[in-house]
């Protein structure tokens, strides 16, 4: 009898330590975007631990790591990077590391591009030493949500390959993901739907891949080279065009300045709307779906305030 | 006509700026003290970020108190510097308070959203930004600290110029020292975060080095400088609407430039007639041995290096193409040709594809994704063409070059070397 009850117990114990010490070999993904991030999640669930690098409150571009960066990535199984040299730092920190499978093409290795159809692609060099000449193409691509499940495709497959055992899981979570998306990228067309085709401009070239995906027309930019500040004939043209095409919003990220924008909308009566270009940079973008209510919606609300 | 409205503000806003900080740079350099606006500014921008911090808003009042509680402070430690300095420079704490305050503010704002943005906005300013409110702030801020020095101007200047005597006379020099200090950190704090950093140094430096050069007096000084500054301003804010470029950096460069004038012009005014026919000899000849030896590394550069770039060829190419002509057959004239206008060809051909890219995210119908990756494979195979037949032109310049060394760089080098031993 006692001895029955010690078994029951015992598997009752074990059964209760079980989910305790699968939760304790988590896989650890280090992004180096919060965007990533927040896709990694929705594929891994609870069976990733994750942290992305660049504050989304900042311009990744010129991110500069701090030393617990390097921490992050020696604990790391995997790591997912944007590419197209929109966060080159990753590779540099990696030098670092000593694990293999860090490194490119190792399978601990993404970078999320792999697959999207680019825009904005230009040929880089002249007579490669070796294979196709590679291009680097615009490279704010999470930012048109239908590329999500070619990004999720990717980190499915990397996730499959560090975690065989777990492949059901990753894919059923990938696809309810996408199911939820589905619906609701057509509710975000129709939000929009009314303003297609309206003009904008935008502070700087970062989306024209949302710009693609929901119709919108960017005529122009405030500040054609990043950090370069406009000219008086750049921005006196600006004004020009802008009261031709009856632009009646200006697109800035929450990171860039003001004073322009501010200044093209006095003297043209557009109102400035301030978009976030990644989950977090917002506090209502928690995360990657919620990004784009938050983008939509501000949108939105600004064209029809300002009609 | 929006072209003039523009640029007006911030014209106007320069030549207040160029006003109260020339009167300030006279003061800066007789003190030797050059990078004190530097130091100021930023430590007024480390209180800004504490205030920001605080969650109080950049530009409100509760802001500006912050500012300015750091520079009266940074003032303090500035006033109190000139009697430390025995060893070591003033210059020394200048720099020290500059390093510090920049990196402290980097520290707690990497913490804040938007934090990168914001110190860069108060350094690097923008002047077009600048509006009529702006502007009148300015006149009436200016307008006091500028009537508090006219009332204490003989102490101000006694201590700048001649501080030693100051000090027989029994004037308290902290004190001086300190109101100095203040005045000019209020100044500082309100032109940096409209023109930025780089801009302020110039206003600050350059119209006063220049008054300095030509004058003794303080009153020629300041209209010199004045004069200068206004002048430059103009030629710089103009150059920037004409050639499309940054503002603040145009005009930064149109000041480097009215000094180099200023100081290249000297020998001309203000001396007797002597003097100026020997300085124009002196001219002459620095001109003629500038020239011959510029046209003897030319011609050594080419001699050794032909394929190497020719500033000078391609100068003189660019401005007559004919130039290259009589080194190349037939042939290669032909295929020079062509290889130019096929890579004009297909350089539309890819705007073109382009063009139709960016259209169809919002007109027509969408693209799908296999015609955006078939667009782009297009446009890279177009580009690659196009430095193709780039690469085919330098080809053919590099044998015109070839044959140009022994036509034209052996020769160049030769005569301009005669030409020297001639003058010796």
């Amino acid at each position: 009898m006692a001895a029955s009850f010690a078994l029951t117990l015992a598997f009752a114990v074990f059964t209760l330590l079980l989910p305790a010490a699968a939760g304790a070999e988590k896989i650890k993904v280090v992004t180096t975007t919060s965007d990533l991030r927040s896709l990694v999640e929705l594929v891994g669930g609870a069976r990733v631990e994750a942290a992305h690098l660049a504050a989304p409150s900042q311009d990744t571009e010129v991110y500069e790591p701090r030393p617990q960066d390097l921490q992050k990535l020696r604990n790391a199984d995997m790591v997912i990077k944007i590419g197209l040299d929109y966060d080159l730092w990753i590779d540099t920190l990696l030098k670092n590391i000593t694990n293999a499978d860090l490194r490119r093409g190792g399978k601990g290795y993404l970078d999320a591009s792999t697959g999207v159809a680019l825009l904005e692609m230009r040929a880089t060099g002249f007579a490669p030493p070796v294979g196709h000449s590679h291009g680097a193409g615009n490279p704010h691509y999470w930012l048109d949500p239908v590329n999500a499940e070619i990004i999720t495709g990717g980190i499915m497959e990397a996730l499959d390959r560090l975690d065989p055992a777990n492949a059901k899981l990753y894919e059923g979570n990938r696809a309810a993901f996408l199911r939820q998306l589905k619906t609701k990228i057509d509710a975000w067309k129709t939000r929009l739907a009314p303003f297609s085709g309206r003009p904008v401009v935008a502070y700087h070239n970062s989306w024209p891949y949302f710009a693609r995906r929901f119709r919108l027309n960017i005529i122009d930019y405030i500040e054609l080279k990043p950090g370069i500040p406009a000219s008086p004939s750049h921005l006196a043209g600006l004004v020009k065009k802008m009261k031709q095409a009856g632009v009646k919003v200006i697109i800035k990220q929450p990171f860039e300045p003001e004073q322009i924008p501010k200044m093209l909308a006095d003297k043209t009566g557009a109102i400035v709307v301030s978009l976030a270009p990644s989950v977090g940079s917002v506090p209502q973008a928690g995360d990657y779906l919620s990004l784009f209510d938050y983008n939509i919606n501000a949108l939105a609300a600004a064209f029809a305030a300002n009609l | 006509m929006e072209t003039v409205q523009f640029l007006l503000v911030a014209f106007l806003v320069a030549m207040l700026l160029t006003g109260i900080h020339t009167y300030f740079g006279i003061h800066v350099l007789s003190r030797n003290i050059i990078f004190v606006d530097l130091a100021l500014a930023q430590i007024s921008a480390l209180g800004a970020t504490v205030a920001f911090m605080f969650g109080y808003l950049p530009q409100s009042p509760a802001a500006y108190a912050y500012s300015l509680l750091f520079t009266l402070a940074g003032a303090v430690i500035l006033s109190l510097s000139r009697s430390w300095t025995g060893r070591i420079s003033q210059e020394t704490f200048i720099g020290v308070i500059y390093v510090i305050s920049a990196a402290a503010a980097f520290l707690l704002v990497d913490k804040a959203p938007q934090g990168a943005e914001h110190i860069r906005q108060l350094l690097v300013g923008s002047i077009l930004t600048a509006t009529r409110e702006d502007l009148f702030n300015l006149l009436a801020l200016y307008a006091l600290v500028a009537l508090f020095h006219w009332l204490f101007r003989e102490r101000f200047l006694l201590l700048s110029l001649s501080p030693r005597e100051a000090r027989q006379q029994g004037l308290r020099v902290w004190l001086w020292d300190f109101l100095f200090y203040a005045s000019f950190g209020v100044v500082v704090t309100s032109s940096v975060a409209i023109a930025g950093v780089l801009l302020v140094f110039s206003f600050l430096i350059i119209p006063a080095a220049i008054g300095i050069i030509y004058s003794a007096d303080i009153s020629v000084r300041l209209l010199i400088g004045w004069t200068a500054g206004t002048v430059a301003s103009a030629i710089g804010l103009g150059a920037s609407y004409y050639w499309d470029l940054p503002t603040g950096a145009a005009m930064v460069c149109a000041f480097g430039v009215a000094l180099v004038l200023a100081a290249l012009a000297k020998p001309w005014f203000f001396v007797s007639k002597e003097q100026r026919r020997q300085a124009h000899d002196k001219t002459r000849s620095a001109l003629i041995i500038a020239i011959l030896a510029a046209s003897f590394l030319s011609g050594a550069w080419l001699t050794f290096k032909p394929h190497a770039d020719q500033p000078l060829l391609d100068a003189l190419e660019a401005w007559y193409p004919a130039i290259r002509a009589p080194f190349l057959t037939n042939e290669e004239r032909e295929i020079f040709q062509q290889a130019a206008v096929s890579a004009a060809n297909v350089q539309a051909q890819a705007q073109q594809l382009n063009d139709r890219e960016r259209n169809s995210r919002w007109q027509g119908a969408e693209l799908s994704d296999e015609e955006v990756r078939k667009i782009s494979s297009y446009v890279q195979s177009f580009q690659e063409m196009q430095k193709g037949e780039e690469f085919v032109q330098r080809e053919i310049r590099n044998k015109a070059r070839e044959r140009q060394r022994w036509v034209v760089g052996i020769p160049l080098m030769l005569i301009s070397y005669g030409l020297f031993l001639l003058r010796r």
